[in-house]
Parts: structure tokens; C-alpha cells; sequence
């Protein structure tokens, strides 16, 4: 395999992060009407911002979305739960009273000037609570996509008033039943089931999105994080049809590819992983074992996956990686082609001179929450790059701007739908709802 | 629909409106049950059906899924393989397989047409840059800059073909400080670059990553999201471009407030087992029949909970009456406890139903841990088309999960599943270079195919 000298410089001219802004970008002139809550919603409005939609945010005036709050005192920053920012970035934040029918017509009338709308309320909540739902909202507009993100879908036995989060579709889904060893379920450390299902549920948005190109036809699309998850486990489902069985728990080792595992350093874990038989000649090579490769019990993938074989180079790796720093293994496999990788920590990941230069942790100044350090968009398009404009703002910030901008309403009519309590901002004294202490009014628009 | 090799429609733009409607003032679930309904699907549109894909993953998995994806929303995709097959076909558990080839690779490579070449002979490259020059899109999970090296990489297929769409991917992806000499993608390296198998798992304990390849489904999610990204952005512009992307970096970002978390308070959020940093009670308890997962973390919530339990008192509690104090974590272990004392006395079907039966305010949130197989037993699943049995000619009895959208005019799904490597070839080679059975039989006997 060659690979040509000037292709690095080459793919790094091409994504060049310092030119990411003067780049178009994908979605631009495409309005999204967020009305979503937590972060299997929110999620799915924040990744197409990234590409470019303008995404309104609608959130009940006074607190405001309950990420706003979450976590114990070491989460509050500035006035608000930093739990909040990653769902909501460069968004217009409006609060609008959706109890309210002088709200709901708001909603109607943003509706009918954006392309995409998304929700996560139990199902059939917008239409029988608020008149906002699927058939009501393709009246004032045909050429909707409609996003409707829940748990277990909008039909089926599971879907009637039963609520889901990200730790509820784990369990069902099987999905913590194949995952850890041992009796005691583990729980995946971050809200897995929220993110994928909010990624996937932006994929259909944009199918749809492709099907109105190409015909002028809006449609409802869900996705349900249950089904999600379900969707997310490779070969367990195929394997118990072939034998009626339950995949087994194997915890940091892999069915198909061994050795695998993971194994501490004398700063921390490091991952190690040899699936084809060259990957494994290296590892020999990293051990100083070569022979081992021409072992019996290890000269075949499928010798190496036995139990015995699993055994003793798990023994072999663990002694090996113990007297290393993960740096070390990382550069010794690095070397013999072997994948090894430090198991990063949030510091790791801010320190990364490498995510960085990716824009994968992205460092930008807010004019209201100043220094920011977030991840950055995932995938990198080299015509038109996502990207991060500014942080989630205080309930309510964008009132103005949104509602002159977009529905042409004045002072006096905007005064009104304030003291009918239609619309509203940030209650004062409320955690998590308003601006940092000391603000004094940086970033707003109108 | 059973998974005979059937032809994929023509496009059918402008087609006649053939939504299933039900009664237009009817209640929403009846009238959305009706309007996905997995019976009509096979009357309706595809999203994607005018365009496309090569699929190039060899050894990938990340790659191969973002291809399945946009072959489930309707995409025609070419699957070229080596004239052995993809390394992937032997990637399974032991002790099972499906017409010879790996469960990992039957349960996903499906909606395909299979061709093979051997791209490292002269006359494989020229008919893959022919179809490149056709192609919508192109993905490939290759070394970064081995397919460039081949003369097949983007900045030659451009060239060819301005508006391609080229999706590579990687682990450290095509560009920054370590993509130079980087080791081959795994999942598990993936998870650990990522972040998250640092947060999995007991604090005492080593890290423990997520059961299935999870990496490569949130990577091809990402893929596709950008692919249809670009896609749009070509309806404008006319012109294509690369994506690359990483399967560390996709559920990396998925990550939460971790990062920013470190940057404003210098705290590294760790494992916490089965507690929480943000919300609490989010755990699994012991239930009669096994374990069950339990959630009730905003007040009013929390509250319908304690209610449920017969605790309303807990409600109260100096302990646990706020978000903030039930995120202590001596507060949580406290809580779990008093959950687990409770729940250990009655089956989750019995838990569940009390919930459901609970008038509010507040909504709890409790569900089994199911093994593959409880879930496989529940009704819901099957009424709604999330899984299904097919009985395939070529690969027979199956057992699949199906596309994970619904979508009331164009429905995703699966046509068939997988087939052998070059099934399609003289198919493929028929339809882009008119190519008859005895020029086949030529390449195949060069060594081509």
C-alpha cells in the first residue's frame, strides 16, 4: 500500500479548519422550528444549526428547558447547568406559552414560514393538548417535514402514555443485556440512546428534506429511541432467530475479533484491539514475541477467539500495558499497525492538539458567556464544513428579533402578547433561566 | 415482502398521491398507525431512489452501515468487493452463520447490488472510475489516502465527476496532527478515543464499553447526515465534495457537557456505575424478575415516583426535594436504596402497571432490562415492523432489525438481504457498460471480477 507523500497535505488544504467560516454552508436558507425539549429533540434541531438551518428554539417563558438545571451545584456556570450548551448551539431562542392561544398561533404562523418542525412529546400531545400537531400545522403549510422524536413511536402497545429517556431504551432495547459482564447491568455513562436517536432522526429529516427537493412534498418522520437502539446491535438480533439464544455478555472482549481489551497504565486505561491476522503478527511484534503468531492456538482468527487463547493474551497484554504509559502503547502499536488508543478523558480531549486542529473540540468566544469549549461538529464537509457560531442563550433572548424578523409584528403588538403572558423571557431569579450575573445586555440583537 | 431478488422501482417522481389516508378527522394514533402502516409501505415512494452509492468498505463496518442506511431510504448501492468478498464476510460469533458468510455482515448488507473487481489490476480501476463517473456518492473505509494512491481517490474521481459526494472513514480521520500513519478502525478504540468508555462502568473498576459496535452505527449516522447534507447543497450548487468521518469523533459528540464541564470547573467527569452526575433517581433497581430501569429526576416527577412507591414523605425530604440535592452523590446511593427496597418486592409487569395506572402530576419513566430474547417476545416490536422474519432464497430463514424511521410518504425498508459477492455482476456490468455474459466470462477469467 502507498499512499502518495502530499495526500496529508493535500486532505489538510482541503478541510482547512482557519477556513471554515468563509465557506458556505449546507443547509443555509432552511428554517427549523425547535420545539423540543432535553436532548432528544433539541439534539436533532442543534445538528442540522451545525449545517447551516437557522433553528428557532421555543421554550415555556420563566425557566426555560430543563437541561437549564441539571446536574448538582458543580454543573452551574454562569447563571446555568453546563448540560445545556451541547444540544443548543447558535440557535434563536424564543419563549412562547404553548397553553396559550394567542402562543399557539404564533407557533402556527412560524410554522408556516419553516421547513422543518420537531418535537419529542409523548405522542399525539401537540395535536390533542395544543392544535399543533401533524395535520394541523400541514394545513398552514404542505411542504412541512415534521420530526416527531419518542421512545417507544407514535403507535403500538408501548406508546400510549408512557414516557421514555435514554436509560429506559437501553434497558428494553437489549442493548444493556449484551453490554459489561456479570449479573449487575451497567449502565452506558452518557445518554446514548437521546444522541444516536437524535443523529438518526436528523438522517430521515434529511431524506425527507431530499424527497421535497425533488417533488415539493412535505411528510411526517419519526424515530423512536427504543427502536433506535434495537436498530444499533449488529448481529444480536440475527443470532437469536438462528438459535433461539441470548447473545453473551463479554464485556471489553469482542465476539468476532481477539485479543481485545482493556488494560491499565501506569496513567490510566488504554484500548487494544488485533483483529486480522497482520494486526496480530505486529502485536507479537509490539510483546517482542514474534513467535507467538506461529502458535497453534494463535496463528488463526478463529484459534484466538478461544477461551483458552483469549485468556493468555489478555495475561500478556495486561503485564505488557502496566509497565507503559498510554502514550507509550499508543506509539509502540502505532508502529506495528495495531490499533491502540488511550481511553480519553474530558482533559484529554481539551488538551488534544489533534481535536483541535479538527475542530472536533471547538474553542470560540460568546458574547455573553465568553470563552467556550465544546465539541465540534462530527462529520467534516470539505465544501461546506459545519460548524459553531455562538453558545445557547437565556430563555427568551431572540423575542424581538424573531418575531419582527419572521412575522413582522411591532412594539405594540409584542408589548401585548407580553402582558397576555403568550410570550415572555427569563423569569427573574430563576437558575438556570436568565443571563450570568453582571450581564449587561453583550450579544442582543434588537 | 419477502426477500426474493426483486428490482428496485424506477424512480417515480410525480407519481400519483398514494398516501394511505385514514379518516382525516379520526384520532392521531389511528390516523398515523394507518399512515406508516408497514403493510402499505411497498406502495409508497423512496426518499433517495434517484440516486447512486458505491459502497467501497472493505474490513469496515462504519462504512458499510452508512451505505445500508441510504440503501434503506431508497438509494440503488453497489457493494464492490474484492473478487475473494470483503474481509467482513467473516466477521460473525462463532459457532453460527448464514449461507456461509459472518451474522455481523448478513445482519447488515443488505439492499445491495454485489459486484466484484480487483482494484489492484488496471481494468478493475477503469470500471470503477466508470461507475464513479456516474455515481452520487462514494464511501469507503479505507487507510486514508490508500484509495488516493490508486488513482481512485477524491481528487481524482472530482475530476471525473465534479458533483460526487465522497464520504471516507476513518478514526482519526483525513486531516490534523495524528491522521499520518494511523492504526486500523476499531470499535473499541473507537469508544475509547471517544470518551465514552471512560464514562462506562464502575469508578473502581476498569471501563467497559457499549455491547454492540456501536462506533460504526453512530459514524454512519454522521455519514449519512452529511452525505444528505451535501446532497442539498449540490441542488444548489451543482457540485459535490468529501466528508470525512470519524468514528471516534461521532460518539464523542455525543458526549454531552463533558468537555465544557472540564473547562469551566477543571472537574473530569468519570464513571459513576449506576449513578449519576446530572439527574437522579436515572438507574437500574433490582425487580422480582431481574432488573428494571427507573427514572422520575425534575420534581413533579420525582414526586409521582415517591407516590407510586407509597413514599410521599420522600417527596419532602431534605435529602431528596430538590434536582440538586438528589444529584449528591451520597444523596443518590441514599435514594437508590430506598427505590431498590421497594422495587425488589414486585415483578417489572407489575411496577409498570402501577405506573401507568398513576393519575400525575409527573411522569415516571420504568422499564425491564430485557435480554435480546424478552424483547424479542414483546408484541409491540412486531406490530410496528421494528423486526422481522424472512425466509430468503439464498441466505433462508432471518431473523432482521429494520430501518429505524418511519416516514408517512417514503417509507425506508429492506428489499432483500445480503447476497454473495458479485452476485450482481452481470447485472452491474450489463446496465452501466453494456457488457453481455461472454465479456463477464472474459473479465471473471482475467481475474477482474
Amino acid at each position: 500500500m502507498t499512499i502518495p507523500k502530499d495526500y496529508f497535505d493535500w486532505a489538510a488544504r482541503l478541510f482547512d479548519p482557519a477556513r471554515i467560516h468563509e465557506k458556505p454552508e449546507a443547509l443555509a436558507g432552511i428554517r427549523v422550528l425547535d420545539l423540543s425539549v432535553i436532548y432528544f429533540g433539541p439534539a436533532t434541531g442543534d445538528f442540522l444549526g451545525e449545517m447551516g438551518a437557522e433553528v428557532i428554539k421555543v421554550e415555556m417563558p420563566g425557566q426555560g428547558d430543563v437541561t437549564r438545571i441539571l446536574g448538582n451545584a458543580s454543573f452551574f456556570w454562569k447563571n446555568v447547568s453546563v448540560a445545556f450548551f451541547c444540544a443548543n448551539h447558535s440557535k434563536y431562542h424564543v419563549g412562547i406559552d404553548m397553553h396559550r392561544p394567542e402562543g399557539q398561533e404564533l407557533i402556527r404562523q412560524l410554522a408556516a414560514r419553516s421547513d422543518i418542525v420537531i418535537e419529542n412529546y409523548k405522542a399525539g400531545t401537540l395535536e390533542e393538548k395544543f392544535g399543533l400537531g401533524y395535520r394541523q400545522l400541514r394545513e398552514v403549510n404542505p411542504r412541512l417535514i415534521y420530526v416527531a422524536n419518542t421512545g417507544f413511536g407514535q403507535w403500538g402497545p408501548f406508546s400510549k402514555g408512557r414516557a421514555s429517556y435514554d436509560g429506559l431504551a437501553q434497558a428494553v432495547s437489549g442493548l444493556t443485556a449484551i453490554t459489561g459482564e456479570g449479573e449487575v447491568p451497567t449502565k452506558i455513562g452518557n445518554y446514548l440512546g437521546d444522541w444516536f436517536g437524535a443523529s438518526m432522526s436528523a438522517v430521515g429529516a434529511l431524506a425527507a428534506l431530499r424527497w421535497r427537493d425533488r417533488t415539493g412534498e412535505g411528510q411526517f418522520v419519526e424515530m423512536a429511541q427504543c427502536e433506535g437502539l434495537v436498530r444499533a446491535m449488529d448481529w444480536t438480533w440475527l443470532y437469536a432467530g438462528l438459535t433461539g439464544r441470548d447473545r453473551q455478555k463479554v464485556g471489553n472482549g469482542d465476539h468476532v475479533f481477539a485479543p481485545s481489551g482493556v488494560y491499565r497504565c501506569t496513567d490510566g486505561y488504554v484500548a487494544v484491539v488485533a483483529g486480522t491476522d497482520r494486526e496480530f503478527r505486529g502485536l507479537c511484534r509490539m510483546l517482542g514475541e514474534p513467535a507467538l503468531a506461529r502458535q497453534e492456538r494463535f496463528a488463526t482468527a478463529a484459534a484466538r477467539r478461544e477461551r483458552p487463547s483469549v485468556a493468555a493474551l489478555d495475561a500478556k497484554l495486561a503485564a505488557w500495558c502496566r509497565a507503559r504509559s498510554r502514550k507509550q502503547v499508543e506509539a509502540a502499536a502505532r508502529k506495528v499497525g495495531v490499533a491502540a488508543a488511550s481511553v480519553m478523558t474530558a482533559r484529554d480531549h481539551a488538551e488534544s492538539q489533534h481535536l483541535r486542529a479538527r475542530r472536533s473540540v471547538w474553542e470560540y468566544e460568546d458574547p455573553v458567556y465568553g470563552t467556550m469549549v465544546e465539541y465540534g461538529p462530527a462529520p467534516k464537509l470539505s465544501a461546506t464544513p459545519p460548524r459553531i457560531k455562538w453558545a445557547g442563550k437565556p430563555v427568551g433572548f431572540h423575542n424581538e428579533l424573531v418575531l419582527k424578523r419572521i412575522l413582522g409584528l411591532d412594539d405594540a403588538r409584542i408589548k401585548e402578547l407580553e402582558a397576555a403572558g403568550a410570550i415572555g423571557r427569563w423569569a427573574e431569579g430563576r437558575r438556570g433561566a436568565g443571563p450570568p450575573e453582571g450581564w449587561k445586555g453583550e450579544g442582543r440583537l434588537v | 415482502m419477502t426477500g426474493g431478488a426483486s428490482v428496485p422501482r424506477a424512480a417515480r417522481v410525480g407519481e400519483r398521491e398514494g398516501h394511505v389516508e385514514a379518516h382525516a378527522d379520526g384520532r392521531w394514533e389511528e390516523w398515523i398507525r394507518a399512515a406508516e402502516d408497514p403493510g402499505g409501505v411497498a406502495d409508497k415512494p423512496e426518499a433517495l431512489d434517484d440516486l447512486m452509492v458505491l459502497d467501497l468498505s472493505h474490513g469496515h463496518y462504519g462504512a458499510l452501515l452508512t451505505a445500508t442506511y441510504l440503501a434503506e431510504l431508497g438509494a440503488e448501492v453497489i457493494k464492490v468487493e474484492p473478487p475473494e468478498g470483503d474481509p467482513a464476510r467473516g466477521w460473525g460469533p462463532a459457532g453460527a452463520s448464514a449461507g456461509g458468510d459472518g451474522l455481523a455482515f448478513v445482519a447488515e448488507a443488505r439492499n445491495r447490488y454485489h459486484l466484484t473487481l480487483d482494484l489492484s489490476k488496471r481494468e478493475g480501476r477503469r470500471l470503477l472510475k466508470g461507475l464513479a463517473a456516474r455515481a452520487d456518492v462514494l464511501i469507503e473505509g479505507f487507510a486514508p489516502g490508500h484509495l488516493d494512491g490508486l488513482g481512485l481517490g477524491y481528487r481524482r474521481l472530482s475530476a471525473l465527476n465534479p458533483r460526487l459526494v465522497y464520504v471516507a472513514c476513518s478514526a482519526y480521520g483525513q486531516f490534523g496532527p495524528l491522521a499520518k500513519h494511523q492504526p486500523p478502525e476499531h470499535d473499541l478504540t473507537d469508544q475509547a478515543l471517544s470518551g465514552l468508555l471512560h464514562l462506562t462502568g464502575d469508578p473502581e473498576a476498569a471501563p467497559v464499553k457499549v455491547g454492540s459496535w456501536i462506533s460504526a452505527y453512530g459514524q454512519a449516522a454522521w455519514g449519512a447526515l452529511g452525505t444528505l447534507a451535501a446532497l442539498h447543497w449540490r441542488e444548489r450548487s451543482g457540485r459535490g465534495q468529501m466528508i470525512d468521518v470519524s468514528g471516534a469523533e461521532a460518539l464523542m459528540r455525543y458526549l454531552e457537557y463533558s468537555v465544557l464541564l472540564y473547562h469551566a470547573s477543571g472537574a473530569i467527569r468519570g464513571r459513576t456505575g449506576l449513578y449519576e452526575l446530572a439527574v437522579f433517581p436515572y438507574t437500574f433497581v433490582p425487580v422480582k424478575d431481574g432488573w428494571a430501569f427507573v427514572a422520575g429526576y425534575t420534581d413533579p416527577n420525582f414526586r409521582a415516583l415517591c407516590r407510586v412507591m407509597g413514599r410521599p414523605e420522600l417527596g419532602d425530604d431534605p435529602r431528596f426535594n430538590s434536582t440538586i440535592q438528589r444529584t449528591t452523590m451520597e444523596n443518590e446511593i441514599a435514594l437508590r436504596e430506598e427505590i431498590s427496597r421497594w422495587s425488589v418486592n414486585y415483578t417489572s409487569a407489575e411496577i409498570l402497571e402501577r405506573v401507568l395506572a398513576d393519575p400525575g402530576p409527573g411522569v415516571i419513566v420504568f422499564g425491564p432490562m430485557n435480554a435480546p430474547t424478552a424483547t424479542l417476545a414483546e408484541p409491540h416490536w412486531w406490530e410496528r415492523g421494528c423486526l422481522r422474519r424472512l425466509s430468503d432464497p439464498v441466505y433462508g430463514e432471518l431473523l432482521l432489525q429494520m430501518p429505524a424511521w418511519r416516514m408517512t410518504r417514503t417509507p425506508p425498508r429492506l428489499k432483500w438481504p445480503c447476497r454473495p459477492a458479485g452476485y450482481h455482476n452481470g447485472l452491474i456490468l450489463q446496465k452501466y457498460f453494456g457488457m453481455g455474459p461472454s465479456q463477464a466470462a472474459g473479465l471473471a477469467a482475467d481475474g477482474i471480477l
